[in-house]
């Protein structure tokens, strides 16, 4: 799969040379500097029928983001949380290599990375909070590249699972969290950390009325309100800064064609405070610890630009909609 | 079955260096709080490795951790499916499950769908691909108990084999977990410790070459504590490479021993 995807990008031996020439001489293809992102574009409410959603564009990299809350069970092991189930979906609309089950196995990596990004450990337990996983996916994955996540929700941040429960072991909100790559050109991970945390400042929750007098078992009437909505506090959401070593040096955000070109990628997932919420490596080639440690004090500097431009695109995507 | 050369042969804990400033962090923190068995915070299980556990497999390796057991078997090269694209390199496959009894839930297991993949990525960057062109090297792994930082014991285990079955590497390839509870780090959790985590990083590496082949980390770290749990899973990480080692060279003598 991944010598397929690399093959489709289809770039000749003066063409590679030119990337990684230009990557050594930090100036890159389309003219940025190695630690310069792409302009995000970020457009908020974009899906009437969920509670919140956002659509992210970073150059040719399209995704969206869709939150929608049921109101559901807590589990017997944590009555006292909510859940978040995360889920993402390449679609062959944007690329035929995300037909049949190259689409599949995309799919699934990036839900993992999220899901770690933003749900906490495996076991999702101890935590107070959701927690910024790390994890890696495949896609675009030529030789090997290391991916530095910054994890999305750590502990003690993101959202409060706990602010999910109506009524302790009866009744809790079951967030869904939907990702939807619609076009893809590299960096789908940093879009879609992107676009859900956007979509989850956008995200208003329904009040619910409890009716009084429901004792022991039973389940309690609720009263959904369509009027009142409670919002999330995403200022403590980490973002993801993926950085991709093409030969000697690191990039941030990188394009397709670049991506092809990576020997390991390092994704970071950091927070406004600049802790690390998550990483994950992918590649095959080696790093030495002293470069990783080198990686996440870049995507800290990194991650602050990032997030004070992901905050003010949101406020202004917001702003632009209430006006609408 | 116990460690072939005894607890000093088959520990890995990290280093008496590292191990001090780890007793200060005891010092600060709950001092009563004590591990479920007994082991100091940075005290790894015993390990226990045995090659050419399956027969009729290229290579194959069995691991045992305490609770967790692993075994994994290599097969090939062989011949890649004709429907696959013609390659100068050789390819991995690796695949993960568990035993419908290796949790305390029947079937929990089937949770881990993402651990093949993560092994790949673990793995490939330590085998020399170009030695095996136009043909498939397939890893499984199958956990038959599963009783704390089963993937780092997979990621070793399968390395293992695959060094086993004769497939030529750069490097043995070792993977150490570390549980972050309250203020302490934790290495080599047990199932416990992990569904009691705020945090878990997982570090993959060719001691060797002293280089990193996978880094997995969970929940909020600070740049400190990122440095000490990655040299506490470094350190850990190049003595499972010697036990590893001395099992490899173990068989090739006298089967007795491993």
């Amino acid at each position: 799969m991944k010598l397929i995807i690399s093959e489709m990008v289809g770039l000749s031996i003066g063409e590679k040379h030119f990337i990684q020439g230009g990557i050594a001489q930090d100036i890159r293809s389309d003219g940025r500097k190695r630690l310069t992102p792409r302009p995000i574009n970020v457009k908020t409410g974009v899906i009437s029928q969920a509670n919140g959603s956002a659509r992210v564009r970073m150059g040719a990299t399209d995704v969206i983001a869709s939150v929608k809350a049921e109101l559901g069970r807590p589990t017997a092991l944590q009555p006292d949380k909510g859940k978040v189930f995360i889920n993402v979906d390449c679609s062959p609309t944007a690329a035929p290599m995300f037909e049949g089950r190259g689409g599949e196995e995309l799919s699934a990596e990036l839900s993992v990375a999220l899901r770690h990004c933003l749900l906490g450990g495996k076991s999702g337990s101890g935590l107070s909070s959701l927690l910024a996983i790390v994890s890696q996916w495949n896609v675009f994955e030529s030789n090997c590249r290391v991916k530095i996540w910054v994890p999305l929700f750590v502990s003690g941040a993101g959202i409060e699972l706990s602010s999910l429960v109506v009524v302790e072991g009866k009744i809790c909100w079951d967030l869904y969290i939907d990702g939807l790559v619609v076009s893809s050109d590299g960096n789908l991970l940093d879009a879609l950390g992107a676009a859900i945390k956007a979509a989850l400042s956008n995200t208003g929750i329904p009040r619910v009325n409890v009716a009084a007098g429901a004792s022991g078992d039973e389940q309690p009437e609720v009263d959904v309100s369509d009027e009142e909505f409670l919002q999330f506090d995403t200022s403590k959401v980490p973002v993801i800064v993926t950085l991709t070593k093409v030969g000697k040096h690191y990039i941030v955000d990188a394009t397709s064609e670049e991506e092809s070109q990576m020997s390991s990628a390092v994704s970071i997932s950091v927070n406004r405070q600049g802790h690390i919420c998550g990483l994950t490596k992918r590649g095959g080639a080696g790093l030495d610890p002293s470069i990783i440690l080198d990686m996440v004090s870049v995507a800290k500097t990194v991650s602050e630009q990032l997030i004070n431009t992901l905050d003010s695109q949101i406020a202004a995507a917001e702003a632009g909609e209430d006006e609408s | 079955m116990a460690g072939k050369g005894g607890a000093t042969s088959s520990t890995y804990a990290p280093s008496p260096t590292t191990q001090k400033t780890k007793s200060l962090i005891f010092g600060n923190n709950d001092v009563d709080w004590v591990r479920s068995d007994g082991r100091e915070f940075h005290q790894c299980r015993p390990a226990f490795f045995k090659t050419g556990a399956v027969n009729c497999a290229s290579g194959s390796a069995y691991a045992e951790f305490g609770n967790t057991k692993v075994i994994v078997s290599v097969f090939g090269p062989r011949e890649s499916k004709k429907a696959m694209m013609y390659s100068d390199i050789g390819r991995l496959n690796c695949d993960v499950s568990y035993t419908t009894f290796a949790t305390p839930v029947r079937g929990q297991g089937l949770d881990h769908k993402e651990f093949s993949s993560m092994l790949h990525k673990a793995l490939e960057g330590a085998i020399i691909l170009d030695t095996f062109p136009k043909t498939t090297v397939d890893v499984f792994a199958l956990v038959l108990e599963s009783g704390g930082s089963d993937f780092p014991v997979i990621i070793s285990c399968a390395s293992l084999a695959l060094a086993d079955a004769g497939i030529m590497m750069y490097d043995l390839v070792a993977s150490v977990s570390v549980s972050c509870l309250g203020k302490n780090l934790v290495i080599d959790p047990v199932l416990e410790e992990e569904s009691y985590q705020d945090g878990s990083l997982m570090l993959t590496c060719m001691p060797s070459r002293y280089e990193v082949t996978q880094l997995t980390i969970t929940g909020e770290w600070s740049t400190p504590k990122l440095n000490e749990g990655m040299q506490i899973c470094l350190d850990a990480c190049a003595k499972l490479a010697e036990i590893m080692r001395a099992c490899l060279k173990g068989t090739n003598s006298t089967l007795e021993e491993s």
